[in-house]
């Protein structure tokens, strides 16, 4: 990741919402958010979304970009392993 | 219309749709300058339940630039807030409204407004230079009718709210001051009565004005002028630089919406993004084609050199000798670069071209409104503004009155090629390209915030 390591985004996504909402497509894979892939949960939130979720897109899977806005901000980063479990995340809840 | 449903986007999404934009000095307090960005074009006043209000999820802002650079150096920002006193019911109302506070006014909206005194940096709240003048700042109710609003004026007159750093505030509906005939001027640009002149003809019958039975949402601000120019002074020289303020409106939101699919209301989060601007009147609707208008929308003044080609060579100019037929035929041969509506639109009208006036802000091409706030009031107004003689009037910023169809139709005819191309006679068609609209005197008032007493939705439309 160019701007921030993805561990460390990993890790102010968790802080930012508590429950962090990364939608690069429905549903919420725990799996986005850290963890172990192959053990990803496929969970149904019981909790609304928080007011102001945090938000990871997919913004050029082929560059490998990802954008994540949280709060007033938003960044873009290159993660290209981040894109790719985004992505199989995706794929898994279709 | 001025910007009502101008571009594709925001066509679909009312309440930040930028309709109008207004910049005047304040006729009855020549010490400051009124500026009104209208919302929810097209509004019919039966439209209940859920009678129109401002959009909670919306940023509105006013941006002043007041040295040339087509940058804000003064936004004020209007967020508003809708609250229930009883959910259990379906009424807006469950009795007669009698005050801003009455226990019968069930759904009720308040303002917040701030200013943001930044060189560049566009409206974050909670950024450093934002400043909040005033927040729980009641709108008035709709107007209903006699059952529920039977004292409108009285209702309106207390949401007009005095900040104690100065400015005059209202936020709320009123009768839409704009005025064109709709219907016809968007079947192929007819203008009524001289349709029997149109390549497609029909006998010549009177125009018409759908907006006199249509309220809108008014943002409305008075602000002392000494608050906006550049070294505070009140300009008493209309030739000098400081005296001139580019003046545009915008409306943005949050960059991610999500649905929670539960009832609730939608959660937002990421930037602003803006989805509606408004300075010059029809610039967006009439200069700009349809493929680009979006675009335009989510720009900034200082991005509009990119436009630039389109006032140069606008469409509806090309268009009028095609649909009156040999009523144009100056305007037809004439294929420079129209120098003088790149002054009107983009640039100021520079000092020697019209005797007494300038609204020139410099060489960089940006749709703002340019108001000369060191020329006083018309005692006696003219709707044509500048064109019809009266300084005070449009192009120098834009009163709630100016019948600016018929300014800017006049102007894309040719009748201000010779402003600056001594060489070119308008045709005698120019003076026949008119609005052909005269509105009823109740449309506006002669105070604050200067648009009328919108239309009760019992009496309007009428049987």
């Amino acid at each position: 990741m160019e701007r921030l390591s993805r561990r460390s985004f990993v890790k102010i996504a968790g802080a930012a919402t508590g429950a962090a909402a990364l939608a690069a497509a429905p549903p919420v894979a725990r799996a986005a958010v850290g963890g172990d892939e192959e053990h990803a949960e496929k969970i149904n939130p019981t909790t609304g979304v928080p007011d102001q979720p945090l938000v990871a897109y997919v913004r050029d899977a082929k560059r490998g970009e990802v954008t994540v806005t949280a709060g007033f901000s938003e960044h873009t980063y290159r993660d290209r392993a981040l894109v790719k479990r985004l992505l199989r995340a995706a794929r898994k809840g279709e | 219309m001025s910007s009502h449903r101008e571009a594709p986007s925001i066509s679909q999404d009312p309440v930040a749709d930028n309709a109008d934009t207004y910049a005047f000095v304040s006729p009855d307090d020549p010490t400051t300058v009124t500026i009104i960005t209208n919302y929810v074009p097209l509004e019919g006043p039966p439209g209940g339940p859920n009678f129109f209000e401002f959009g909670d999820d919306v940023l509105y802002s006013i941006y002043i630039d007041n040295n040339g650079d087509a940058l804000p150096e003064i936004t004020y920002q209007f967020q508003f807030q809708t609250l229930y006193r009883n959910p259990n019911t379906f009424l807006y109302n469950t009795g007669p409204i009698g005050s801003l506070t009455d226990q019968n006014w069930n759904k009720r909206q308040f303002c917040t407004v701030s200013m943001v005194r930044s060189p560049h940096r566009q409206g974050l709240p909670g950024f450093a230079g934002s400043s909040v003048l005033g927040s729980g700042l009641a709108c008035p109710p709709c107007n209903i009718g006699p059952r529920s609003t039977p004292n409108y004026d009285g209702l309106a007159a207390t949401a007009v709210h005095h900040l104690p750093t100065g400015e005059t505030v209202f936020t709320g509906q009123r009768n839409d001051g704009f005025f064109v005939d709709l219907g016809a001027i968007f079947d192929l640009g007819d203008i009524r009565p001289i349709q029997n002149l149109h390549l497609i003809p029909s006998p010549a019958a009177p125009s018409v004005d759908p907006l006199k039975t249509l309220n809108i949402h008014t943002i409305a601000i008075k602000i002392p002028i000494s608050k906006l120019t550049r070294d505070g002074s009140v300009p008493k020289d209309p030739s000098k630089a400081v005296s001139v303020l580019g003046v545009w409106g915008g409306a943005s939101r949050r960059k991610i919406q999500v649905r929670n699919g539960n009832g609730a209301s939608s959660s937002q989060t990421g930037p602003w993004v803006q989805v509606s601007r408004l300075g010059n009147p029809l610039f967006n609707e009439v200069i700009v084609p349809i493929g680009d208008k979006d675009l335009w929308n989510a720009l900034n003044p200082i991005n509009d050199n990119q436009f630039e080609e389109y006032v140069n060579q606008p469409e509806l100019a090309r268009l009028l000798p095609v649909l009156y037929p040999g009523r144009f035929p100056h305007l037809a041969a004439y294929s420079k670069d129209r120098a003088d509506l790149h002054a009107i639109l983009l640039t100021g009208i520079p000092a020697g071209i019209v005797p007494g006036f300038q609204n020139f802000t410099g060489a960089k091409p940006a749709d703002m409104l340019r108001l000369n706030v060191a020329i006083p009031p018309a005692k006696t107004p003219n709707a044509l503004g500048v064109v019809g003689g009266d300084l005070a009037g449009y192009p120098n910023g834009r009163r709630v009155f100016d019948d600016v169809v018929s300014i800017e139709l006049k102007a894309v005819a040719g009748a201000t090629i010779p402003l600056v191309d001594a060489s070119f006679t308008p045709d005698a068609a120019v003076g026949a390209v008119s609005s052909y609209l005269t509105p009823a005197a109740d449309r506006y008032q002669s105070t604050f915030p200067y648009l009328g007493t919108p239309h009760d939705g019992f009496d309007t439309p009428s049987s």
